[in-house]
Parts: C-alpha cells; structure tokens; sequence
C-alpha cells in the first residue's frame, strides 16, 4: 500500500504539471474512487476532485436530445412520392372530363336549337304558328289603336294651329 | 460529401457534443439549441468537410464557439451551476451524514470548476471529463501543443489551490 501510495503521489506530480497521459489520468481516477481507507495528508487534497471527475463522466445528462434529429431519408427513389403525382393525374382527369361534359352539352344545346323540329306533325305546327302569330298581331293592333287616337289629337291641334 | 458522410460521421458525436455544450452553458434547453445551430452550420459548410483532418474537433469547436456567443449574448450568470450543485449525486452506501457531506464536498468542487476563467475551464471539462487527447484539444481550440499544456497546468494549478484551501478549513 505504501508503494501504491508513492506511485500516486508520483502521478499527482506529474498530473498538476499537466503531464500526464489519459491513461494515468484514468489510474489516479480509478485510486480515488475506489479507494476506501483514509488517505494521508498530501493525497487527500485531491481526492474530491477526482471523484468529482468520475460523477461527471458517470453523470447521465438530460435526456439526449438525439429523437429530435428528423433521419433524413436516404432513398429519394421517384416513386416515394407517388401520391403527388397521383393527386396531380387525378385533377388533371377531373378538370379534363368537366371540360369535356361541359363540350357535350353546349353541342346538345345547339343541336336542339338548329337542328330537330320542335314539332313532328305539320297540322299541330301550322296551328302553333297561326296561334303565336294572332297573339302578336294582337299585341300589335292594341298599339296601333293608341297612336290612331294619337293621331287624331295630332289632326285636331294642325286644325287649331291654321 | 453527402448524406451518408453526415450520417456516419456527425451524427454519432452529437451525444459527446451535447455533452460538451451541456457541461458550456449549465443549462439543457440551450445545450439543446446550441446543437441544432452547430448540427445546422456544420451541414452548411458540408463541402469543407471532405478536407478536414479532424471531423470531430471541427464539430467541438462549432459548438464551442456557438456556445460563447450565447454565454456573450446573454451576459449569462452562470448561477444553474450553484443551483444544480446539490443535485450532484452523492456515493451510495454510505450513512446519510457521509453522503451528504460528500454531496457538499462535490457541490464545492462542482463550484471551484465553474468559476474557472473559461478558457481554463474549458480546457479541464475536455481533458478530465471528455477525455481527449491533447492533439484534440489543440484542435478543437485551435491551440499549439505547449498551449494547451500551459493552460492545463494553470487551471488544474488554479483548482488545486482552492482545493488546498478547502482542504486546510477542514472542509473535507
């Protein structure tokens, strides 16, 4: 033990000279932590420290913060984001095919305009017509009867005026 | 350089440099911040990397110097560490008058440390916690061999005498 203890004094020496190697660093840690008996005098001074050292080494910090690191991924194959693109397609097909719905009706609606009759048998057509169009020569005389009396005023003030 | 260099190459330091800002600022969250900057920067600044001798030392040292700018800052008062000094875990088996006077003794040195000049302070936390070599250390501050030494020996010449003076007021 007397030995031991020169060597660590030795040690000691070396290490406030900033001297030693890591390896020694790690025998005087070692001496100290494990050591159990009293120390003399001159060791005794370093003893806190060294334990210290080895609760610092030993000492689990808050919580390694290591989760927080998103793993990039490594793979960027073009098919990792196969969603996109099947969204894209699907839009582009869905606006394609309202354009096209959109077509199809407007031709309808032309179509039916120009194209078919309305009517199939002459007779109920011809009556349709006559119909639609002694309603307007209706509407049409209800106006030539107000500007006949219009002309009448019109005939009576020259009268007046001569 | 790429993803894969990233991967292999920083990744796996990040526990030893969130060690390092950790045992820097005294304080988690930051710690935390300080990570993602320099995790951040050292990505930036990928194509330097193929180049670098020492990866690793690299990386401390983007932490490091993150991590003074924020103690500059912030004129941080580097209280947490008196605070967190009694949470210093004391040995086990031991009767609860050792353990706490052996909590107290390390809650001392705990503050002998952390009223080092930084540089000093610095300077131990790499060599006597982290365990690097002095060529790392010179790496990693960007110090000559001998300066580092000289350093090494002030600061542990430092705690050695406060640790005297506790020793002669029978604080331990």
């Amino acid at each position: 033990m007397y030995m031991d203890y020169n060597k660590i004094r030795a040690l000691l020496e070396k290490y406030w000279e900033a001297a030693t190697s890591l390896e020694e660093e790690e025998q005087l840690r070692e001496f100290f932590v494990t050591h159990q008996q009293p120390l003399p005098d001159d060791l005794r001074e370093a003893a806190p420290l060294f334990r210290y050292f080895q609760l610092e080494i030993d000492q689990e910090l808050p919580a390694e913060p290591a989760a927080r690191v998103v793993p990039i991924t490594k793979k960027a194959s073009p098919w990792q984001h196969w969603m996109k693109y099947a969204a894209v397609l699907l839009i582009m097909a869905g606006i394609g095919y309202s354009i096209q719905q959109q077509r199809e009706k407007q031709h309808q609606l032309i179509v039916a305009d120009f194209g078919e009759d309305t009517y199939q048998d002459p007779e109920v057509a011809y009556k349709e017509t006559q119909k639609a169009l002694q309603l307007l020569a209706r509407n049409l005389n209800k106006g030539t009867e107000q500007i006949e009396k219009l002309s009448y005023f019109n005939e009576a003030t020259d009268k007046i005026k001569d | 350089m790429s993803l894969e260099l990233f991967h292999s190459q920083v990744l796996p330091i990040r526990p030893k440099l969130f060690r390092f800002a950790f045992r820097l600022l005294n304080n988690e969250e930051d710690a935390k911040d300080i990570i993602q900057d320099a995790l951040l920067k050292v990505w930036n600044q990928q194509e330097r990397m193929p180049e670098l001798q020492n990866m690793e030392a690299w990386c401390m040292r983007i932490v490091r110097n993150l991590a003074l700018d924020r103690l500059k800052s912030k004129k941080y008062r580097n209280t947490e560490g008196l605070d967190r000094a009694g949470e210093v875990p004391a040995n086990h088996q031991q009767s609860p008058h050792l353990a706490a006077e052996q909590q107290d003794v390390m809650g001392r040195v705990h503050r002998i440390i952390n009223a080092l000049p930084e540089k000093y302070r610095t300077i131990i936390q790499l060599r006597d916690m982290e365990g690097f070599s002095y060529q790392e250390i010179c790496d990693i501050l960007e110090l000559t061999l001998s300066e580092v030494k000289i350093n090494l020996h002030r600061a542990r010449k430092s705690v050695r005498e406060q640790l005297q003076n506790m020793h002669v007021y029978g604080l331990q």
